[in-house]
């Protein structure tokens, strides 16, 4: 550098393609996004090639008739972005290598780790009060006189006594106890580095990241069953708000288990290539809490969502 | 200088706005020019009104002007002219205190009253009959339930142009059918939309309440004088939110009674009366 | 504020890359700072457009350019829209935030380069979603959203099918992300890249708004997003009931959601410009801030407070009296902190000697009409006055004085105390002042009278009003004229100092001005404190 020569320990980043790309990529996710659920042209057959890409994509999966491709455009986009966070990580974790992550860079990491948490944290407070409100009002609501208000019902049955809200104590259970354990595995690992006893965290992340699986695993059977029985009385996402708020919710959790293995597979993948020290690996230790976090998230869950909402209403 | 000469006129403008604000508008319609409330038609309107323009309205002139007059003294005692050394004071713990203090007791002062004209509002009292109002998009829709065997349920649609001038009514402010209520008597209001959110609003009445699809919300008034009363629908509804005026007629309980018995028909003379009426309202 | 050590930096010859690399691949705050200000420019052109078209429509009673009704509903919320995230946010917290506060704090850049710039690319894709939205269909009455900047349900449920609103979903949602990472970024350069010697207390009114203000971002945008998400899955056919009251869902829980965000964002808004205020009244008074402590900790509260008073927007939804009780008490506390700061800054002025350049008098002015927004916010704060006033002009007027007047004098502030350090060059005061009056009378003018409109009942987003608001409606509208032609002098008296080039020094302002950007060159190098500044111990508070 002209001037001075550099005598501060601050990361200064050259330029990089990846925020550009990345906006880039979040354009034709959107893109993407609008076509698959609502469509950019009706399906009239008057111009099959536009239709094909920009009728509503959704209707596939739903099973109407006019299977097209409008899914292509949102898969494109994840996919890019998936390439560009790819390489944007990968530029981190030369850095990291490059020994560009001074303490001081460090501690920023930190600060910018823990806010992102606080962030999901809020988006997750957006959901669980709407399960609250709907939970806590809709007796209130329900007692209007029907008379007048014919949607009284509605009120009343979406959170009415006998519906079949999915028992806590069989999957629930033991979706709670995989996560449970997945927390102690991934401290153990956490431990296990820190003595620079990579075998243990090696074992310790591989059983972290089977039990992530294994959770979206038992989710999937889940939701599935749920969708099977969502005829017969079974809550579904589309069934009233007990449904909704419960899949919602539910559903984005799970993104972020998802999120979280891959994660935590990709720490396992460095601790794999001897990355990582005892004294420096704070990629692994911002898994491991983003781990937690979403550990924390599933208790609340499981006992409003599953327990108490699900027994009482 | 000249940005302080701009600022005074514009207080001044203010000031005067603030005065004139006490004994304006007559018309249970809004009218050109006028800077205040709407006359008061109701109970609850009359204690908005004496609130607002009594106790807030002072008060935030007054601030507003002293503000104004601390930065206008400011301004000329402390330019670089006038004084060429700054001062260095940064702290006054008193004065701090002070400016702490006196805003909570203001603020204090204007809650009590506050209060008491919410819960007033906001609490049902006996009332001795209901409306239902509806909101469509985009038009009103009225029934009276405990009556519902007499007077029909019915729509109330804006009138056209032509048809507004031919009434004599104001248009976007005249409907074909007007709600009718006896003047004196504790109505109950019940609202409720069947689809977009609607507002049932009249400013004479100081009554504004969501229409909500899937809930019933309450509210009251007590209209004090006969006459044809207007509002507008008051939350965004799509399209022709603009286009859903309300329109409320006061009537003497016997005339009211007539109404009734007559099936709720706009053939009486009351829908007469309402046309004589809105063309004798001052414009 | 804070004296700086003895030791500047360098600066010479600055080793930038080339033109691609430098604007699209940018890893530096202060050029991606000015890809903000651009930005925020070019949103303030299309805001105001949509604000102009819109004040000609409503000059007179009768349907003049809107035609087809929806599209003036359409423009009304793009309006709010755009004005709100792509002009006001970008240009306080993305524009000058970044220029700035690690120039205050004594940092070479944001803690973060390259999710800075993510946070940048993500606001012209979201500006591209929602300009999409305009020319697909929306609802059955035409192309683009006509439900408000609000957006509540089930007018952008049912009522809006088709693909407009999820182009501004997903725009908002990129949006959202963006001011998200920025809040991050943010936070931890200020909490992690002070200067030696610069402890919080220390630290510049600026970089503590922009602190608040990011700390407003990260707790609030998530809810946003939660309930974008929920109205995303409710226009799905097939999909969710949140607000379908059919399946035992609530529309209102929508507004609840909202304003939970709303209310802190209109903060968001408006704290960047107090610290600016701060700033320029400070330099022009050549006096150190009256209360610094006091400043700072009244934004905290501001913040704080912000953040349990949001239903104060919701008095007429029908909720509980107790609740509206609850929430009229608790928004008048803000009036308190909001009271100190300007009481604040009119005693920093006193006994100052005091300059009347062209931010000083942006800044005077923001002080009075700013007042005149808060004191209407606490009027509206009465729920009992409030359903008088509520959804009618008055509202409009009131966000009026506290955004087109409050945030964007102080955008304008901070622009003109700020160019010449940003671009080297100043400008011709004389074209500056008439922009400055032109618009201080302009936006009194369209503004002023929507009070009274508003205390007549004219209720808002309505395309056609009865003849009985024509009046105060003509004056408003005369008003957006002169406004107009403020907006051009602007651009007059940017293009001029941009071609005449009158380059400035380092501390142009003199006496009065010293926080750190002004012991840097004008324009700052482009790595700027390699050498860290050391902040010593005798500054005035
Ligand atoms: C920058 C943006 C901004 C700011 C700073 C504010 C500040 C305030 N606002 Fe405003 N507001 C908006 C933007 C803003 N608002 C917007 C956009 C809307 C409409 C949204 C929509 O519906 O589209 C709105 C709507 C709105 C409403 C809802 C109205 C309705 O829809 O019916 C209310 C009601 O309480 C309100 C209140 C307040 C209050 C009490 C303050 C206070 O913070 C003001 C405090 C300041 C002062 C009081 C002045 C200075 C103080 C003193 C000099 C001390 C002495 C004073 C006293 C003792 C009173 N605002
Ligand atoms: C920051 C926010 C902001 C700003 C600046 C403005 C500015 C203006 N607004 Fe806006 N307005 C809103 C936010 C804003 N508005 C919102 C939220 C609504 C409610 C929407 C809804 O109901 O859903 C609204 C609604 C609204 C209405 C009510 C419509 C209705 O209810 O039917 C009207 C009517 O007159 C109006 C007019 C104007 C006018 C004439 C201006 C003029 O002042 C415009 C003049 C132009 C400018 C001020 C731009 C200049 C700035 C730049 C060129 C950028 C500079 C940048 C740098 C230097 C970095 N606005
Ligand atoms: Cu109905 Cu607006
Ligand atoms: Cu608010």
């Amino acid at each position: 550098m002209a001037g001075h020569a550099v005598e501060h320990d601050y990361h200064l980043i050259p330029p990089s393609p990846w925020p550009f790309l990345s906006g880039c990529a979040a354009l034709i996710w959107g893109l993407g996004m609008v076509t698959f659920f609502t469509g950019l042209v009706d399906r009239t057959g008057d111009n099959p090639m536009a239709e094909f890409f920009f009728a509503r994509g959704l209707d596939t999966i739903q099973g109407r008739e006019g299977a097209g491709g409008g899914w292509i455009i949102l898969a494109v986009g994840c996919a890019f972005a998936a390439y560009v966070m790819f390489c944007w990580w990968r530029d981190v974790v030369r850095e990291a290598e490059a020994g560009d992550h001074t303490p001081v860079v460090e501690i920023g990491l930190r600060y910018g780790m823990i806010m992102f948490i606080v962030q999901e944290a809020m988006f997750f407070v957006g959901w669980f009060w709407m399960f609250f409100e709907a939970g806590l009002f809709h007796k209130f609501r329900a007692t209007w006189d029907t008379n007048i208000l014919e949607n009284a019902p509605a009120y009343a049955d979406s959170m009415a006594p006998g519906i079949t809200a999915i028992d806590p104590w069989h999957l629930p259970l033991m979706n709670t106890l995989v996560l449970l354990l997945s927390g102690t595995t991934v401290t153990w690992a956490h431990h296990a580095l820190i003595q620079n006893d990579r075998k243990s965290a090696k074992w310790g992340l591989i059983l972290t990241v089977a039990l992530g699986i294994f959770f979206t695993f038992l989710q999937g059977i889940e939701y599935i069953e749920a969708f099977a029985h969502r005829e017969a009385g079974a809550p579904w996402l589309s069934t009233d708000i007990y449904g909704s708020a419960f899949f919602l919710a539910t559903g984005f959790h799970g993104f972020h288990v998802l999120i979280g293995t891959i994660f935590l597979a990709v720490c396992l993948g460095l601790l794999l290539k001897g990355k990582f020290r005892p004294e420096k690996h704070f990629g692994f230790e911002a898994a491991a809490w983003y781990w937690h976090f979403v550990d924390v998230v599933w208790l609340f869950l499981f006992a409003f969502v599953y327990i108490i909402f699900g027994f009482s209403v | 200088m000249r940005l302080i000469s701009k600022l005074g006129l514009y207080v001044s403008a203010l000031g005067l706005s603030s005065l004139g604000l006490s004994g304006l508008a007559l018309a249970a319609q809004p009218k050109d020019g006028s800077i205040g409330f709407q006359e008061a038609a109701t109970p609850v309107m009359e204690r908005l009104v004496a609130f607002h323009n009594g106790p807030v309205m002072w008060i935030i002139t007054a601030i507003t002007i002293f503000v104004l007059a601390l930065m206008i003294f400011i301004m000329v005692r402390f330019n670089e002219k006038a004084n060429p050394v700054p001062s260095k004071t940064t702290h006054h713990v008193a004065l701090e205190i002070a400016w702490t203090i006196l805003p909570i007791l203001i603020l204090l002062g204007m809650v009590g009253p506050s209060m008491k004209l919410l819960y007033m509002q906001d609490r049902l009292p006996e009332t001795e009959m209901t409306i239902k109002v509806t909101g469509n998009t985009w038009y009103w829709s009225y029934e009276y339930p405990e009556m519902a065997d007499q007077v029909e349920a019915f729509d109330s649609l804006l009138l056209e142009k032509p048809d507004a001038k031919a009434a004599g009514k104001p248009y976007l402010l005249g409907t074909d059918a007007p709600l009718v209520v006896p003047v004196n008597t504790k109505v109950k209001v019940l609202v409720t939309s069947n689809n977009n959110l609607h507002s049932f609003a009249v400013p004479a009445f100081g009554v504004k309440m969501d229409a909500v699809p899937g809930r019933l919300n309450e509210t009251w008034f007590e209209v004090l004088r006969e006459g044809t009363f207007y509002g507008q629908c008051s939350e965004l509804c799509g399209v022709k939110h603009a286009y859903m005026p309300i329109e409320v007629q006061a009537v003497s309980k016997s005339e009211f009674d007539k109404w009734v018995r007559n099936g709720g028909a706009f053939t009486t003379n009351t829908a007469q009366n309402s046309a004589a009426a809105a063309s004798a309202a001052p414009k | 504020m804070a004296v700086i050590g003895a030791d500047d930096t360098g600066y010479g010859h600055d080793d930038k890359p080339g033109f691609f690399a430098r604007w699209f691949y940018s890893t530096n705050h202060k050029d991606i700072g000015t890809l903000y200000l651009i930005f925020a420019i070019f949103s303030g052109i299309v805001g105001g457009y949509l604000s102009f078209m819109m004040r000609l429509e409503l000059g007179e009673p009768g349907v003049q350019i809107f035609e087809d009704l929806h599209t003036y509903n359409v423009f009304v919320s793009m309006h709010g829209l755009i004005m709100i995230f792509f002009m006001v946010m970008p240009a306080v917290i993305g524009g000058f935030g970044n220029w700035f506060v690690p120039i205050m704090i004594g940092a070479p850049d944001m803690a973060f380069p390259r999710m800075n710039n993510l946070s940048f690319w993500l606001l012209p894709v979201a500006l591209i979603c929602l300009l999409i939205s305009f020319f697909v269909p929306g609802s059955a009455s035409g192309n683009g959203f006509g439900g408000g900047w609000v957006m509540y349900p089930p007018l952008s449920t049912t009522g809006s099918p088709g693909p407009s609103f999820d182009f501004i979903i997903i725009g908002l949602l990129a949006a959202g992300f963006s001011s998200i990472f920025g809040a991050i970024n943010f936070i931890t350069t200020i909490l992690n890249m002070r200067a030696p010697g610069m402890t919080i207390h220390k630290m510049p009114l600026f970089a503590w708004s922009v602190l608040v203000t990011a700390a407003l971002l990260l707790l609030a945008l998530p809810v946003l997003a939660a309930a974008l998400f929920m109205l995303l899955t409710d226009r799905i056919e097939g999909g969710t009931g949140f607000f379908d009251p059919a399946r035992g869902g609530d529309p209102e829980m929508f507004q609840h959601l909202f304003w939970f965000f709303g209310h802190p964002e209109v903060y968001i808004m408006i704290l960047p410009a107090f610290g600016i205020v701060s700033h320029v009244v400070s330099t022009f008074s050549k006096k150190p801030i009256f209360g610094y402590l006091g400043m700072a900790y009244a934004m905290v509260a501001i913040g704080v407070v912000g953040f349990v008073v949001w239903a104060h927007h919701m008095y007429t939804v029908g909720m509980d009296v107790n609740l509206k009780a609850y929430f009229l008490a608790a928004t008048l506390v803000i009036a308190v902190p909001t009271g100190v700061k300007i009481f604040s800054w009119l005693a920093t002025m006193w006994g100052g000697s005091i300059r009347f350049t062209i931010p000083m008098m942006w800044a005077i002015a923001f002080i009075f009409l700013f007042v005149i927004g808060g004191v209407t916010g606490v009027v509206l704060a009465n729920a009992g006055i409030d359903v008088a006033l509520h959804d009618t002009y008055y509202v409009v007027a009131h966000f009026h004085y506290v955004l087109s007047m409050g945030a964007v004098f102080g955008i304008f502030c901070g622009f003109t105390y700020w160019f010449g350090k940003m671009f080297g060059v100043q400008y011709n005061k004389w074209l500056a002042g008439a922009h400055f009056w032109t618009f201080f009378i302009g936006v009194n003018l369209i503004f002023f009278p929507q009070h009274f409109l508003g205390m007549q009942g004219m209720p808002r987003r309505y395309v056609d009003y009865p003849e009985e608001f024509a009046y105060f409606n003509s004056i408003s509208t005369m008003g957006a004229y002169l406004t107009l032609a403020s907006v051009v002098l602007f651009f007059v008296w940017l293009a001029e100092a941009l071609i005449v080039r009158r380059k400035v020094e380092d501390n142009y302002w003199g006496e009065g001005a010293n926080t750190l950007e002004w012991t840097l060159s004008s324009p700052p190098p482009y790595h700027q404190f390699n050498q860290l500044p050391v902040i010593k111990d005798d500054d005035g508070h």
